[in-house]
């Protein structure tokens, strides 16, 4: 090896000027799911980013053209896997607006709770993720493990704690089961005192304030043009929340304030989650205090709803009811129809198509989660590299959202 | 046009016709059982009853009656018009009609489904009509409600033998004539009646008789349930899973349209149903025709054969290429099909004019039983056809089949270049067996076990072809199934051989055959799917 020369005077050595490109993702530990960052540093600070979305494609929109409008539920449940309830409801809203059916009340707060729920799963999951992937990682399992309570009752709904393909076009596929409220009132109290501990635990923290206070401001106005919606939106100041605005099921019936940040930085967008969980709470409360013991939870239709199993073997109505919704799926009337739901990232919108057949012509979807990543490079461009982790992170991006 | 009102719509009709054919055409679906276009009418059912509005100014018949109220726990006096059958209430200008709109019809409508499935029994999983029943359709369409009786279903004779291609289950009939009404007008042969009637009514075959006409499986066709099933397709398939393709049946020169539903999955034709053409066939086939579906999957040829030794299709052609080189063109003749399209026989015409070929032969199927329904004595789909394109193509009509031998006889041909399968004059096929054949043939049969090379052509399902009906008119049956083995339709064999003996002709592709044979055979009328067949598709 040849010697270094030691005289040579240090300024004289000659520092590449061009900028350095570096390529994260679209499969990597820091990226959630598949996104690809390619970023053009100027040393430390990212002058231009080229954030990449569309590497999932399941093709989610195509599939569902094949199937009966039924067998759409189990493809929006992998759509936003943290809170697949809300995209459950949203479809099988969407569906019901189609039909001009809606469902009786009880359903409404069964979904609302069981939605609720969700929301705070998905919130959990986002601060959660994104204190650990700033070093903080006990705030992390302790909401982890407030999340797996939630995921219990959603277990003892509905069979599954993931993808539960519970909602039906004109009900649920199951009435609530017997101890489902005494369930509820036991986990939320449980699920805000964790949160209390991790508001201590992170918001005294020094190291964790500093990495998310004014880093990735973005302005009301951008943030609106880019199309976000959800907890994004609100944290930067607009009030903007569908259950509010647009009210659907029974929200507004119920009390519950929507809290909006002030400084559209991580640090809002992580703290506005927070509140919103609160808020979910609330709803929770409120609902399961009216939640019927007794009543019907699917609507009385014969053209949506599966009769009864026994008397599907005994009877031929129940028999050709069965077999008509089963071999030729629910019949949605001709036409198009937009229905949107608050879903655990901001609107989930379902545009859909029918034929008049039992198959869906079109389906589309407005997932919150496509938009607001999209914003990703306006929020990063200018930050130091170090700050893309918090950023990318206050965003929540779900990958199954953005199947394109 | 005069015009009556339906609802809200404005329906024309002819002077004579029925308010539920008028409605029909205009594309308005009156909810029926019993009645049926081709039939006359029993109104039997009741499920076509409509709200006649009384004229303007003058006050609505209306009959006392006697309606359950839920509220008070007992029946209280009521008033509500008397219904009439739509298929039978003739068509006037002016009338003001209810229909879907009608809060009585709609109530009569389903108080007659809810009737009609008292008895029914919990047949759907294993019924073949399932997907294709019109009391699963009218259930969920005009009812909609649960089962209200209590006691056990009247339990009636099942699986009933009617004869060697129907099957009959009386706990699914609900009596609506069409199949007795069929044999009477259609076939002309009273073999079916009605006994009984209320829930023990049934259908039932004439003391001493079986159901043997000619046209039985039409029964099972115009059965808007289960009741009738056909031996035939019963247990083979479920409809859902069948796609349909627009077919010309082969089975006679009579060229009835026809469905061919096939499942895609597995590439296999289940079976036929009849496509309503006024011009040809009107809403009927014979069961020849019906079964005649059958051939295309059974004693087929799906390789290429020389002398009877299995080969490539390829090798095959160059075989035929070197066995027909050292023939003289003058001793080279062709021999067409009456059984195959325009299209096959068109592309070997043109081989042999670019080959400069004059001798030229054509058979087919020998002749069968006729009569003054449908079925034709000529089994040949495609003679009037035939003949026309090769009167066109090369001047001359073609020789029998019975010429060819003579020729071979005499020692004027010596090699014959052979389309089709069977052949109508058994001596002379084994004067064959002097001379090298090359043979296009779709099934097994004594033509291919003479022929020198044997090429596998696929069947009229595996490609769109034309057809010449005994009438002279010109039908396309259109490409169900993916040809089967090695198969491939005779136009490409044709051209294969063509490029092996080093000669072009005027096409290449599916689209020039097209070009080259409507400029050769212009059609008398083009696509040749006259008015009606609109409406086929609802007679299931």
């Amino acid at each position: 090896m040849e010697p270094l020369d030691l005289e040579l005077e240090a300024t004289e050595i000659e520092l590449p000027v061009e900028p350095m490109l570096v390529n994260v993702g679209p499969s990597h530990p820091a990226m959630h799911g598949t996104v690809r960052c390619v970023m053009e540093l100027s040393g430390e600070s990212i002058e231009h980013v080229d954030v990449q979305v569309g590497f999932l494609h399941r093709g989610f929109e195509k599939m569902c053209e094949r199937g009966t409008w039924s067998q759409v539920f189990p493809y929006v449940d992998r759509c936003n896997y943290v809170s697949p309830m809300l995209n459950n409801v949203g479809f099988a809203m969407a569906c019901e607006k189609m039909l001009g059916i809606e469902v009786p009340v009880r359903c409404q707060y069964y979904r609302m709770i069981l939605g609720e729920l969700a929301r705070m799963s998905d919130h959990l999951t986002c601060a959660g993720a994104m204190a650990m992937e700033l070093g903080a990682f006990t705030p992390f399992l302790w909401m982890v493990k407030a999340r797996d309570l939630i995921w219990d009752i959603m277990e003892e709904e509905t069979g599954a704690r993931l993808t539960h393909s519970f909602g039906r076009v004109g009900g649920m596929a199951k009435p609530p089961t017997d101890g489902f409220k005494e369930h509820v009132r036991a986990v939320v109290p449980q699920v805000l005192s964790i949160l209390s501990e991790c508001e201590r635990l992170l918001l005294g923290n020094r190291i964790f304030l500093d990495r998310l206070e004014g880093v990735g401001l973005i302005s009301a106005e951008d943030a609106i043009s880019l199309g976000w919606t959800g907890p994004c939106l609100r944290a930067a100041g607009v009030p903007y929340d569908v259950r509010k605005a647009h009210p659907y099921l029974k929200y507004g019936e119920v009390e519950f304030d929507v809290p909006v940040g002030t400084n559209s930085d991580c640090l809002d967008r992580f703290l506005i989650r927070f509140d919103e969980m609160k808020q979910s709470a609330r709803i929770i409360e409120q609902s399961v205090e009216r939640l019927a013991d007794q009543g019907p939870i699917n609507v009385d239709d014969p053209r949506v709803i599966l009769p009864e199993k026994h008397e599907v073997y005994s009877t031929i109505e129940a028999t050709i009811q069965h077999f008509k919704i089963v071999m030729e799926g629910l019949k949605l009337p001709a036409g198009e129809v937009y229905s949107y739901t608050e879903g655990g990232n901001g609107e989930l919108g379902f545009y859909l198509v029918s034929d008049g057949s039992g198959t869906p012509y079109r389906v589309r979807i407005r997932p919150p989660c496509f938009l607001v990543t999209a914003g990703l490079e306006r929020i990063i461009t200018g930050q130091m590299i170090a700050d893309v982790v918090p950023c990318f992170g206050s965003l929540n991006m779900i990958g199954g959202e953005c199947d394109r | 046009m005069p015009t009556f009102l339906l609802d809200d719509r404005e329906i024309e009709f002819n002077p004579g016709d029925t308010v539920i054919a008028a409605a029909e055409r205009s594309g308005v679906d009156i909810p029926h059982y019993c009645w049926h276009p081709g039939l006359s009418t029993a109104a039997n059912c009741r499920m076509c009853l409509v709200e006649v509005m009384p004229p303007e100014g003058r006050p609505a018949l209306l009959l006392d009656v006697l309606k359950y109220d839920d509220e008070k726990g007992d029946y209280v006096l009521a008033r509500k018009p008397k219904l009439q059958p739509a298929c039978q209430l003739a068509a006037a200008p002016g009338l003001r009609i209810k229909s879907q709109t009608s809060e009585h019809a709609v109530e009569a409508r389903a108080a007659v489904q809810e009737f009609l499935l008292l008895n029914h029994p919990v047949d759907c999983p294993i019924c073949d009509q399932a997907g294709e029943c019109r009391l699963q359709d009218y259930w969920l369409e005009h009812s909609g409600k649960k089962k209200r009786m209590k006691d056990e279903i009247l339990h009636r004779p099942k699986a009933v033998d009617f004869g060697p291609t129907i099957v009959y289950d009386a706990e699914r009939c609900i009596v609506c004539t069409r199949c007795v009404r069929f044999c009477d007008e259609v076939v002309g042969d009273h073999v079916l009646d009605k006994r009984e009637r209320g829930n023990l009514g049934e259908i039932v075959l004439a003391p001493g008789r079986q159901l043997d006409h000619a046209y039985t499986l039409m029964t099972e066709h115009v059965c808007p349930v289960g009741a009738l099933t056909s031996k035939d397709f019963r247990f083979k398939a479920r409809v859902w899973f069948l796609r349909s393709e627009r077919s010309v049946c082969q089975g006679c020169a009579t060229g009835c349209n026809s469905y061919t539903d096939y499942d895609p999955r597995n590439e296999t034709v289940y079976r036929y149903r009849p496509r309503e053409n006024q011009a040809v066939n009107k809403y009927w086939m014979c069961d020849d025709g019906m079964l005649d579906y059958r051939r295309i999957h059974e004693h087929r040829i799906l390789n290429a054969k020389l002398s009877g030794k299995k080969s490539g299709v390829d090798d095959a052609l160059g075989e035929a290429a070197s066995k027909l080189a050292p023939v003289a063109k003058e001793k080279l003749a062709i021999l067409l099909s009456f059984t195959h399209s325009s299209e096959d026989n068109l592309a070997l015409l043109e081989l042999a004019r670019a080959l400069g070929i004059s001798q030229t032969y054509a058979t087919g199927r020998p002749n069968g039983t006729g009569d003054n329904i449908l079925r034709s004595v000529d089994k040949n789909s495609n003679r009037a056809g035939v003949l026309q394109l090769a009167e066109a193509t090369l001047g001359a009509a073609p020789l029998d089949f019975q010429s060819l031998g003579r020729a071979i006889e005499s020692g004027t041909v010596g090699a014959v270049l052979a389309l089709g399968s069977e052949v109508d004059d058994a001596p002379a096929l084994d004067l064959l067996r002097r001379v090298p054949v090359i043979a296009f043939s779709t099934f097994e049969g004594e033509l291919a076990q003479r022929a020198t090379v044997l090429l596998p052509a696929s069947s009229w399902a595996e490609a769109d072809g034309t057809f010449v009906n005994a009438a002279g008119l010109s039908q396309v049956s259109k490409k169900a199934i993916e040809p089967q083995g090695d198969s491939a339709p005779a136009w490409r064999l044709v051209l294969g051989l063509a490029s092996k003996l080093g000669v072009t002709l005027p096409f290449a592709k599916a689209k020039d055959l097209e070009k080259v044979l409507s400029a050769r055979a212009p059609r008398s009328s083009a696509g040749s799917v006259p008015a009606g067949q609109a409406t086929a598709e609802a007679q299931a």
